[in-house]
């Protein structure tokens, strides 16, 4: 039976498991008074508050019931905060403050990444000006994305458009100049799949060149590295997936030990949903993919309890009524089926969330409107209490985000969180609404229809060489556009109350000067020819650990220290091949 | 891993997707609905270092649902690799979906590669949401390309424009100026392009074809819908490029359709070796012939054989258990593919191909149940008397052994 097979049994027996409990809580009167002295101590367990208005509040909204039954289904079923199966949140508290706070955990973590690596640099350090915690998100550009050196044939025009130019691990170094790598409040996240490996090694051999090794051990953050939803809809896939599945458990590997601080992969269904996946399609096949994942770590020999704890999710949130409770279920079914299937200790059943609103929700027209959309979005990650959150700037449609809506942007976050009262004083406000238990029911059984189709085409591998996601994204895809078209899905601005005069945008585009592309071509030839003495000898290194089946990723540790980003993709393609795009 | 998708009973669709090659049933071909307009042939792409595909899919699905013929090129694909796939497969305009930047100096290098190799009566058009300004769409449209879509385009709109600017009649290029063609790949396609219409205006080119010796030695490959056939075939094209560094190879490569209607042409865009100056390929639909072939591939056959090839391959549409397609074409070689998940030894029975291949190639032999088919397919063989050889091979395996077999047994 397929690991998929198994989870969906797990999920149904536990969700029988569930009715048994309520059934005895309100048969078994011994059993009955048991929860309810836990109930009562959930209830008081937060304590409570008094906000600046001189209500008092509970921190922990749980639901006025005292009915045995219903509370059984509430403990068993959904879980307090913090505890299995998750539904309300991860962790026992979130987002709170004290009344009187000045200070907070914000979870704000924007992308950014423009130009050369000097720049990215700055416009870091101009997001974090009023940050205690500083957690950075870096996107790369084209060119890196696909593991190309900026000189590479073609690509001159896509220097620093969209994200940061890297080609070697002194542009690292550059990207995070004046950052306390190893420091307890800094962490930093990248946006990199195909060559996730690489750019990796060149982030800890510019740690090791800047703070010494024993650096290494105290780096925090995140890689995206999930290679599966490339392959079905981001398209950043360069290698062979065996071949890629191969350099990410050895990164795996290696991070798990030396950089325990590390999330070595970020399993997301973003990049799912803005191809064009439904709610339920990205939860699906983003949970699929995770499930893959374990098995194939597990299955090589990696421990579960050591790994399951350094994975976390990336989703989509956009404006279709599924948000109000897509990420409540993913957890769910990530807890029951990591502990049921995979016997994972609480830790590693955890389902740790990455929001980020939906760009494809912002349009061109009108764009301002955007604020108001992303502002939806961000209420509806909050109540599915993710643990960050990305808010995409209403000029999202045009280009790398200005300044000036990038602070809106992260402002409505702190308006959202800092300002209003909705999610600081108490936890809990709005989970558990009716209508929202019904979205949740109906989404899990969406789900497990996919796991059972799935299943049936042999598991997710199978079933991405069937073309199986790829084709069910491409049709949701072109139904939302034909919805766009007649006017089945009301776009403000484009299909209704459109505003002829007000049409063109009047945005400031931010493009990359040729003068600067010139320069990281310019950059890059000075390191390529300064280290040509030691470059063949190192891919040969590099060739024979992966012919010999060693450990790629600390070996590229050593590569990047003389060998350029396409040089060493080079090699690896000679060694591995290519990757064959899926229409 | 196990693969359920490969099955010789072609009547099911690969998965539900729209753009399964196995959807159409084909039905034989009348004389009279030869006589009907050919569909407008376009190609798409995404530029290099991105994949964002998801608009040109969108696209695509619309103009194969409204009859045109899409020749899918992918995504991250350089303007070379553009402009040589638009050439060589004759299109009327080439589409291009850009969202990374750089669109400006992308498009203006496609349409600069064009007039070089004298194709610029091959059109550019295409979108890129927001990204593509209004100034900079102003400049790229001085550059010479046809039209940008901004965001928010109801698919309605584009499909109309490509009807009226690329349906009616080729837009004057080099034939208005009354200069020859020069470039040899260049003629080639305009030649097929004519073999395929039979469309006098365009048969004018035919004459003058170049015609080289006997014609290469043509290689046809078929098999059941997901065998492996179009990676083998760009396996066997790096293998071949390597080692004869001069040679030439040609494609001949078939996706069903049914009459009247579009279809997604999209062998080019999986494979990675074959975009080489060095490979000619040339798409075919069905356009509405049972058995693997299109009722032009007799004549583009012919027309390539005299095209100067060292060797070439044709490969089929996923074929069913009776069809035996290359019965009258000039073919020299003929390799059946097949996967072990043909069901049931009694299927083996029925498979006609069996019986008139050269070499049988067992593919995906990493997949359980590899062995058995081996073992059956070898006796099924053995009845036949004729020396057919079975070869195994994981064609997805980068440098793979079983390839190297085939490659030696069979091309070289
Ligand atoms: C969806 C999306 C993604 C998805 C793509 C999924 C996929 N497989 O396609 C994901 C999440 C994977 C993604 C990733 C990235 N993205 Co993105 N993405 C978008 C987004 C939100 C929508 C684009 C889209 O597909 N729209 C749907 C289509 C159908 O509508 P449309 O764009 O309006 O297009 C219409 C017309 O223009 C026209 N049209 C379009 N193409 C064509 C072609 C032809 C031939 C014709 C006739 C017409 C036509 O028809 C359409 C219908 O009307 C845009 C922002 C936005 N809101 O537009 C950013 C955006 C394009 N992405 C951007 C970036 C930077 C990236 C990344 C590089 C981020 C990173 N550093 O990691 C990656 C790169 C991915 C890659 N492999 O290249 C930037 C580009 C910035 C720039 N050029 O300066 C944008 C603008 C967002 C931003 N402001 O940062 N992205
Ligand atoms: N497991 C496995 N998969 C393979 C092998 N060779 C090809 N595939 C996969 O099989 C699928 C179909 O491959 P194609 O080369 O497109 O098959 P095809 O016969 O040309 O398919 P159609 O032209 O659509 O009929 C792809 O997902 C390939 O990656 C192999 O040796 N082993
Ligand atoms: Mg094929």
């Amino acid at each position: 039976m397929s690991v998929l097979a198994q989870v969906t049994k797990a999920v149904e027996g536990f969700n029988r498991f569930v009715e048994q409990q309520v059934s005895q809580a309100r048969s078994d009167s011994q059993f009955g008074e048991q929860l309810m002295a836990r109930w009562q101590a959930a209830r008081g367990g937060l304590g409570t508050v008094t906000i600046p208005t001189a209500l008092k509040l509970p921190r922990l909204a749980l639901p006025l019931t005292d009915e045995p039954g219903e509370v059984a289904r509430y403990l068993y079923g959904e879980g307090l905060p913090g505890e299995f199966p998750f539904v309300n949140a991860a962790y026992r508290e979130m987002y709170l403050v004290n009344a009187g706070a000045k200070n907070t955990e914000e979870p704000t973590r924007l992308f950014a990444g423009l130009a050369l690596a000097e720049d990215t640099n700055h416009r870091f350090h101009y997001l974090t000006r009023h940050q205690k915690n500083i957690r950075l998100s870096t996107a790369f550009d084209g060119p890196t994305l696909y593991g190309l050196d900026s000189d590479a044939d073609g690509v001159f025009g896509k220097i620093g458009e969209g994200g940061v130019a890297l080609d070697t691990m002194e542009d690292m170094e550059r990207l995070y100049a004046g950052f306390p790598l190893s420091g307890e409040h800094f962490s930093v996240s990248m946006t990199i799949n195909g060559p996730a490996p690489i750019i990796l090694a060149m982030y800890v051999a510019a740690a090791k060149r800047r703070f010494g090794p024993e650096v290494v051990s105290t780096l925090r953050g995140t890689i995206q590295a999930d290679i599966l939803k490339e392959v079905q809809a981001q398209n950043e896939i360069i290698f062979p997936i065996e071949a890629s599945l191969r350099f990410l458990a050895d990164m795996v590997e290696h991070t798990t030990t030396h950089l325990p601080r590390w999330y070595p992969i970020s399993i997301s269904g973003y990049h799912i949903a803005e191809a064009g996946a439904t709610p339920v399609q990205q939860a699906a096949y983003t949970l699929s993919n995770g499930f893959t994942y374990v098995e194939l770590f597990r299955d090589r020999g990696l421990e579960v309890k050591r790994f399951g704890p350094r994975l976390s999710f990336f989703l989509d949130c956009g404006l279709d009524i599924e948000y109000v409770a897509l990420a409540r279920v993913c957890r769910k079914l990530w807890a029951i089926g990591m502990r049921d299937v995979f016997g994972a200790d609480p830790p590693a059943q955890l389902f740790k969330l990455h929001t980020q609103t939906s760009g494809r929700s912002l349009i061109a027209q009108e764009s301002k409107n955007n604020l108001t959309r992303t502002a939806i979005e961000l209420v509806l990650a909050c109540l599915n209490a993710t643990n960050s959150c990305h808010s995409n700037s209403a000029d999202e449609p045009f280009t790398t985000p200005s300044e000036e809506y990038v602070r809106l942007a992260a402002n409505s976050q702190a308006i959202l969180l800092e300002e209003s009262g909705l999610f600081k004083f108490m936890m809990n406000t709005l989970a558990g609404s009716p209508g929202m238990k019904i979205v949740e029911r109906a989404v899990e059984e969406g789900i497990l229809v996919e796991f059972r189709e799935i299943d049936r085409l042999g598991g997710v591998l199978p079933a991405i060489d069937q073309r199986y996601q790829r084709s069910q994204i491409q049709a949701a895809a072109h139904r939302y556009e034909q919805q766009i078209n007649d006017g089945t899905r009301p776009i403000i601005g484009l299909n209704r109350y459109r505003d002829e005069t007000n049409a063109a945008p009047a945005v400031k585009v931010v493009r990359t000067p040729r003068r600067k592309k010139q320069l990281q071509v310019d950059r890059l030839e000075k390191f390529k020819h300064r280290n040509r003495a030691r470059t063949e000898r190192a891919l040969d290194r590099l060739a024979t650990v992966v012919e010999s089946g060693g450990n790629v990723f600390k070996e590229l540790i050593h590569t990047v220290e003389c060998c350029s980003l396409g040089q060493i993709t080079g090699r690896l393609h000679e060694c591995v091949g290519r990757h064959r795009p899926m229409v | 891993m196990k693969s359920k998708s490969v099955r010789f009973p072609d009547a099911a669709p690969r998965v539900a997707g729209t753009l399964s090659k196995r959807a159409a049933t084909p039905t034989r071909v009348s004389r009279r609905t030869q006589l009907l307009k050919p569909p407008i042939r376009l190609l798409t792409a995404v530029p290099i270092c991105d994949g964002h595909d998801s608009a040109i899919n969108t696209i695509n699905l619309e103009f194969i649902h409204c009859g045109v013929e899409v020749v899918y090129l992918g995504y991250h694909r350089s303007a070379r690799d553009i402009v040589r796939a638009a050439t060589q497969e004759d299109v009327r305009a080439i589409g291009l979906s850009s969202y990374n930047g750089g669109h400006v100096e992308f498009f203006t290098e496609v349409v600069e590669l064009l007039k070089r190799q004298g194709a610029n009566d091959i059109g550019v058009f295409g979108g890129g949401g927001g990204t593509i300004t209004k100034a900079d769409a102003a400049i790229m449209q001085k550059n010479g390309v046809d039209r940008i879509f901004f965001a928010g385009t109801p698919l309605s709109e584009i499909v109309k424009f490509v009807k009226i600017a690329y349906g009616a009649h080729r837009r004057a290029g080099w034939r208005a100026r009354g200069e020859t063609i020069s470039d040899p790949d260049r003629r080639i396609a305009r030649m097929l392009t004519a073999a395929e219409t039979g469309d006098r205006d365009e048969g004018a080119y035919v004459r003058g074809a170049p015609a080289k010796g006997s014609g290469p030695i043509t290689i046809g490959i078929t098999g059941p819908g997901g065998a492996g056939k179009t990676t083998l075939i760009d396996e066997l094209v790096l293998r071949f490029l390597k080692a004869s560094p001069r040679t030439r190879l040609a494609i001949l490569s078939h996706d069903p359709s049914l009459i009247g209607q579009g279809a997604l042409l999209g062998d080019r865009a999986s494979m990675v070796y074959s975009q080489d100056d060095r490979v000619f390929m040339r798409s075919l639909a069905t356009r509405g012939q049972a058995g693997g072939l299109s009722p032009a591939s007799g004549r583009c056959l012919r027309l390539l054989k005299r095209g100067g090839f060292d060797r070439m391959f044709v490969e089929t549409v996923g074929i069913g258990q009776e069809a035996a397609p290359f019965g009258g074409e000039p073919v020299d070689r003929v390799i059946l593919v097949m996967s072990p998940d043909y069901g049931s030894r009694l299927q083996l029975q029925k498979i006609v191909m069996l019986d008139v291949a050269d070499i049988v190639v067992l593919n995906k032999s990493d997949l359980s149940g590899a062995k058995t088919a081996a073992v059956e397919i070898e006796q099924r063989l053995a009845l036949n008397g004729r020396g057919q050889k079975l070869i195994q091979t994981v064609a997805r395996r980068h440098r793979d052994t079983g390839v190297d077999e085939l490659f030696r047994l069979a091309i070289s």
